[in-house]
């Protein structure tokens, strides 16, 4: 779970922003061709891979090797494709990891809504204590409890189980420090108003709270839902049998087994890339406006 | 009753409703709990650990107190492989940070395509690294991979990227930048949204030109955001790097490209010297706390400025 520290929630509109926008005239000046080239240049640099994983993966095993390089196949084929779910027991894979990765985001997402309300809408003493407790777990590396977790993991009888993939995750830091963030944005006075009204704590948060926080809500279960199913090290660690693999780890082993069948290998790739790439492309205006700077506001 | 014993609990009984204290209490033990038992209890049992010379599958996992410290001090594989882990942490984050900065600045005044352009640098933050990592090895194959064939077009023989000591590292850097860098750009693109616009403007007014602007207003105020990617990077880079060199060259060749992660990762469960790997661990705890509390340091020194 690297990488998690400064996806953030929405900001609200910037309405100032978009006035200024529809005010200034567009300027063309000499910079601007010249950044749009270099911007370019960078972004095909970005996109090569994926273009090339698609181009050798359409290709029968003689033209990956053959020179000079081709874009387009002369043979297109995609018989890589049916070796992949063949022999990768790509079906298998996906199931398997579209299961975890569901469960998993789940979990994370209520209970990190329940505990950033509770730490960020109730005055109790001890709560700030205990908040920084739970969020002081955040620095500490994942290679620091892989070994004590496996051997935890093995003694209660998890090895080798879902249950093992999903339970040490369930509760996570980084989502309860931005719903608890969240939370200031929702007024207090909607809270009291429901409890005048005879609302009880678990409707309040169920049918008020949860509804409000959408925004969070979808951009938090966006990079959760993608975390978990590109997770690797732990899943490779915990799961021995094949048929339990999830997506990384098969994809990890079919690349040892079969590595010098560039077109099969690269179908696998894309087999895995393909299905979150997709997600990501249909949620990205909440995720990359997602992204901002909690770190620096702390 | 229970409000009660809540009240005598919170000493703030008057502001909370009896409902109010359960709900919080249902919320609260459970993930006290947890953290106790999955997040805490593990860093002592890591310790202990760390003291014994712990294998698997031997049910005799004798004392050995500070020994497994005392031997990483005398390892030179050790040695190589902190240098390793410095050399990709420095190089892959300072330079990233700075292709991602200029990109940051190139970016944040375009407004037609910029949200494609932004889309398209992210993707890779997107995939998993272990897909990516396939895709960058086939690349850099040295007979058949892309690299080399269009530098055998241009006439330059082919390079071993990942076959070599001197390639290796480089190659696994640049993955680890290009895989990166989106997510770089768009925290850049947050702190730059932050500089408030009339700066520029008056700026202008007073005759300045875009490289002045650049210089003169946006670096300095964008110092706060470039030394956070830059001591985030640093802290996650120690302890990162272990699926795209599982993947590219599993730490090789000639033990090259093994970083701290893979270390921990080969030793506890290849090798099964588990007591030694988790005193591994514990140096990288013990690095990656010290950089934490510097980075508190700092941030608080930049906001104060």
């Amino acid at each position: 779970m690297a990488n998690q520290d400064f996806v953030g929630v929405p900001s609200q509109v910037d309405t100032q922003a978009l006035r200024r926008g529809a005010t200034e005239i567009r300027r063309l000046s000499r910079g601007t061709l010249f950044n749009y080239i270099i911007l370019g240049a960078g972004a095909i640099l970005m996109v090569v891979p994926f273009i090339w994983m698609v181009s050798t993966s359409f290709k029968p095993q003689a033209e990956t090797v053959s020179f000079p390089p081709r874009l387009f196949p002369i043979n297109p084929t995609i018989s890589n494709y049916i070796d992949v779910f063949d022999r990768a027991n790509m079906g298998r894979l996906y199931w398997n990891t579209t299961f975890v990765s569901v469960i998993k985001t789940i979990f994370n997402i209520y209970t990190s809504a329940l505990l950033g309300y509770i730490f960020g809408k109730f005055v109790f003493r001890g709560r700030d204590i205990i908040f920084y407790i739970l969020l002081s777990t955040w620095i500490i590396p994942f290679e620091v409890y892989l070994i004590p977790l496996y051997l935890m993991t093995v003694q209660v009888g998890w090895a080798n189980t879902y249950t093992a993939l999903i339970v040490p995750e369930i509760f996570t830091v980084y989502a309860m420090f931005m719903f608890r963030q969240f939370m200031y944005t929702i007024p207090t006075e909607l809270v009291d108003a429901a409890r005048i009204d005879g609302a009880g704590e678990w409707y309040i948060f169920h049918r008020i709270i949860i509804p409000l926080s959408k925004a969070a809500l979808f951009t938090l279960i966006a990079f959760y839902f993608m975390w978990n199913w590109n997770d690797f090290l732990w899943p490779l660690v915990v799961i021995a049998d094949q048929d339990k693999y999830v997506i990384t780890v098969g994809l990890a082993t079919f690349v040892g087994e079969y590595w010098s069948q560039y077109g099969v290998i690269m179908a696998g790739a894309s087999l895995a890339i393909i299905p979150i790439l997709a997600l990501f492309i249909a949620v990205q205006r909440f995720i990359i406006e997602g992204v901002v700077l909690t770190g620096l506001k702390g | 009753m229970i409000q009660t014993i809540v009240q005598k609990l919170t000493g703030r009984g008057s502001t909370l409703r009896a409902a109010e204290h359960r709900f919080i209490i249902i919320a609260l033990v459970p993930t006290i709990l947890f953290y106790l038992i999955v997040k805490f209890y593990p860093i002592f049992f890591a310790f202990f650990i760390s003291l014994h010379e712990w294998s698997l599958f031997g049910n005799v996992s004798p004392f050995v107190g500070l020994d497994n410290y005392a031997l990483l001090a005398k390892d030179s594989l050790f040695y190589k492989v902190m240098w390793n882990t410095m050399y990709r942490t420095f190089a892959g984050t300072f330079l990233g940070a700075l292709f991602a900065l200029i990109v940051a600045l190139i970016l944040n005044p375009i407004k037609r395509g910029s949200i494609l352009l932004r889309l398209i640098y992210f993707l890779p933050v997107m995939t998993s690294v272990i897909a990516s990592a396939t895709i960058w090895k086939w690349m850099l194959q040295t007979r058949f991979g892309l690299l080399n064939q269009l530098l055998l077009m241009l006439g330059i023989p082919p390079v071993p990227w990942l076959q070599s000591t001197t390639w290796a590292m480089p190659s696994v850097i640049v993955m680890g930048i290009w895989a990166g860098l989106g997510f770089t750009v768009i925290i850049y693109l947050a702190g730059l949204r932050g500089i408030p616009r009339d700066y520029y403007e008056s700026a202008e007014i007073d005759g300045a030109n875009s490289l002045q602007l650049a210089l003169k207003i946006t670096l300095p105020l964008l110092k706060p955001v470039v030394s956070f990617v830059l001591i985030t990077g640093v802290i996650g880079g120690f302890s990162g790097g272990f699926q795209a060199i599982y993947m590219m060259t599993g730490g090789g060749p000639l033990d090259s490209t093994r970083v701290l992660a893979l270390h921990i990762y080969d030793y506890a469960f290849e090798r099964l010297f588990m007591g030694q790997a988790a005193s591994m661990s514990f140096v990288l705890f013990a690095i990656v706390l010290v950089l934490t509390l510097v980075q508190f340091k700092l941030q608080r020194i930049d906001w104060e400025l």
